[in-house]
């Protein structure tokens, strides 16, 4: 693909405005999915609500063993008598209500610690993601409407009261060909499978385009306009988030952007001290290309061989049958069976009677 | 953007995607959903999101087949980087086959899809057909005799 470093303005209508956006420098991070992965594994813990088994469980008896002796195993068993309960088995993780298997305490380690660094590259790499048209189908977004990716609006479009209602955010998605990915959204919501239905997650929906806006300028009433549109979240630009950018640590989410916050997208890299913007490897990542190059073309031997290379080992051909296996065996066999000596008759009548002389030469007279 | 390919794109997505489909059972083969996958098999040369030039054949109404294909270069631009011919349904289908294998391997586009193209268009052109109805069976046997005695 060749180097694009402008994108196209949308207005309100969906039409391009004529206005074009520098791209951002971020756009051209390398797209790591590996450390993506690795970064929302982490990031993706540390929303978690601590839990664990009452200290008590299990424990609320007094039980005791009854030591040897008494031809039952050696588990504690509860005291006392007048209820079935007296007698059982008590304490052990293999015992009816028992305490279970190491108590989970909410002192796990419920947090991951991330590198900064990397966490700012993940992002950095989502963003790049972000901006590949075909990694956003493969995520799944329906973008096959969206005039470019990646998809910036007008700010003023949006600035102010533009986008404070609903029906207005949810106008300027299909305006910019954004409706499909939004309407997959509403389609697409299911009850979960398992418990979560009863842990307030009663429901699961795909997630439909991310909106990033600009706080100074874009001011902060789209987020009302947006926020009751299944699937859609909105995001300020110095606030990106890598859960947002790679939902389930997958590239590609489509990102919608407001020219103001695409404008500022540079200014927020730049305010991150000590943090440069990881630069690719390598600059031509097309394979073909590399392979066809001049560079590498010239460097290689040429095939070796004849154009047509005879084949090693074969099946073996029958001689008798194969005529062409034959004549290589046998190269008088062509001779001999254009002159058809094979059908020429050996005998050739009776044999002649024999001269005197030669008997006698032969002493036999 | 520069250094994102179509190689790249596909080694990405190649484990994961919204397309694939996968199987567990008959050899746990790997199908894509991609509308511009000609073969519906998950693999480099048919992803159709993943190359830049990609075609994609589909059923249109009244026996017609219609041709997707992409415009090399325009891959940030979905919207405008797809062109659409449709073969309408009262041409022969030899014809729309010749017309299909053209457009998909001549002027350096994907020779290499030109008989998956074919076949596929052959697939619909089948589909399309109406179904003959099953003949009435006719009685046999005792069946038959007493049908025959009846008249």
């Amino acid at each position: 693909m060749a180097s694009r470093p402008t994108v196209t303005v949308i207005g309100a209508d969906g039409k391009a405005t004529g206005a074009t956006e520098v791209l951002p420098k971020v756009f051209s991070a390398p797209i790591r999915p590996d450390i993506v992965k690795h970064v929302h594994t982490g990031m993706n813990k540390n929303k978690r609500q601590p839990y664990s088994v009452s200290e008590k469980a299990g424990h609320q008896t007094s039980a005791e063993s009854w030591g040897t002796g008494r031809a039952v195993a050696r588990i504690p068993r509860v005291s006392g008598g007048g209820t079935h309960r007296a007698g059982q088995a008590a304490f052990g993780n293999m015992c009816r209500s028992g305490r279970m298997f190491a108590p989970t305490k909410i002192w796990r380690k419920w947090h991951v610690k991330i590198n900064q660094n990397q966490k700012r590259f993940a992002t950095a790499s989502a963003l790049a993601a972000s901006a590949v048209a075909p990694l956003l189908m493969a995520r799944g977004h329906k973008v096959e409407t969206v005039p470019e990716v990646p998809l910036v609006i007008d700010s003023s479009a949006v600035a102010g009261e533009a986008l404070a209602k609903t029906a207005a955010a949810l106008g300027l998605l299909k305006a910019v060909g954004a409706g499909a990915d939004v309407e997959k959204v509403k389609m697409s919501k299911k009850v979960r499978a398992g418990k979560g239905k009863l842990r307030g997650r009663r429901h699961r929906q795909r997630r439909g385009p991310l909106v990033v806006y600009s706080t100074e300028t874009d001011g902060k009433d789209l987020v009302k306009g947006f926020r009751n549109i299944p699937g859609v979240e909105t995001c300020p630009v110095d606030a990106l988030n890598l859960l947002q950018l790679a939902p389930g640590g997958h590239l590609g989410r489509f990102v919608i952007w407001t020219s103001a916050a695409i404008k500022q997208l540079d200014a927020v890299y730049d305010s991150k001290k000590g943090f440069f913007l990881p630069s690719s490897v390598v600059e031509q990542a097309d394979l073909t290309r590399l392979i066809n190059s001049s560079e590498i073309q010239s460097v290689l031997r040429g095939p070796k061989g004849e154009a047509r290379t005879k084949r090693g080992h074969v099946q073996k051909k029958n001689p008798l049958k194969n005529k062409q296996v034959q004549l290589r065996l046998n190269p008088y066999a062509k001779a001999f069976a254009q002159e058809k000596l094979g059908e020429v008759k050996a005998d050739e009548g009776k044999p002649k009677t024999v001269t005197v002389d030669f008997k006698v030469q032969l002493h036999e007279v | 953007m520069s250094n994102v390919s179509a190689d790249l794109i596909w080694e990405i997505s190649r484990l994961q995607n919204a397309y694939l489909v996968k199987r567990k059972t008959g050899g746990a083969p790997q199908f894509s959903r991609d509308p511009l996958n000609l073969a519906n098999q998950h693999s480099r040369k048919y992803a159709g999101y993943v190359n830049d030039k990609a075609v994609g054949i589909s059923a249109n109404e009244k026996g017609a087949v219609q041709v997707k294909s992409k415009k090399a270069g325009s891959g940030n631009k979905p919207a405008s980087g797809v062109h659409t011919v449709t073969y309408g349904g009262n041409k022969t289908s030899r014809k729309t086959y010749k017309a299909v294998a053209n457009q998909v391997a001549k002027n350096g586009y994907r020779a290499d899809l030109r008989d998956v193209a074919v076949s596929r268009v052959s697939a619909i052109r089948r589909s399309q057909r109406a179904v003959k109805p099953t003949p009435e069976q006719k009685l046999r046997g005792n069946a038959a005799k007493r049908a025959a005695a009846k008249q």
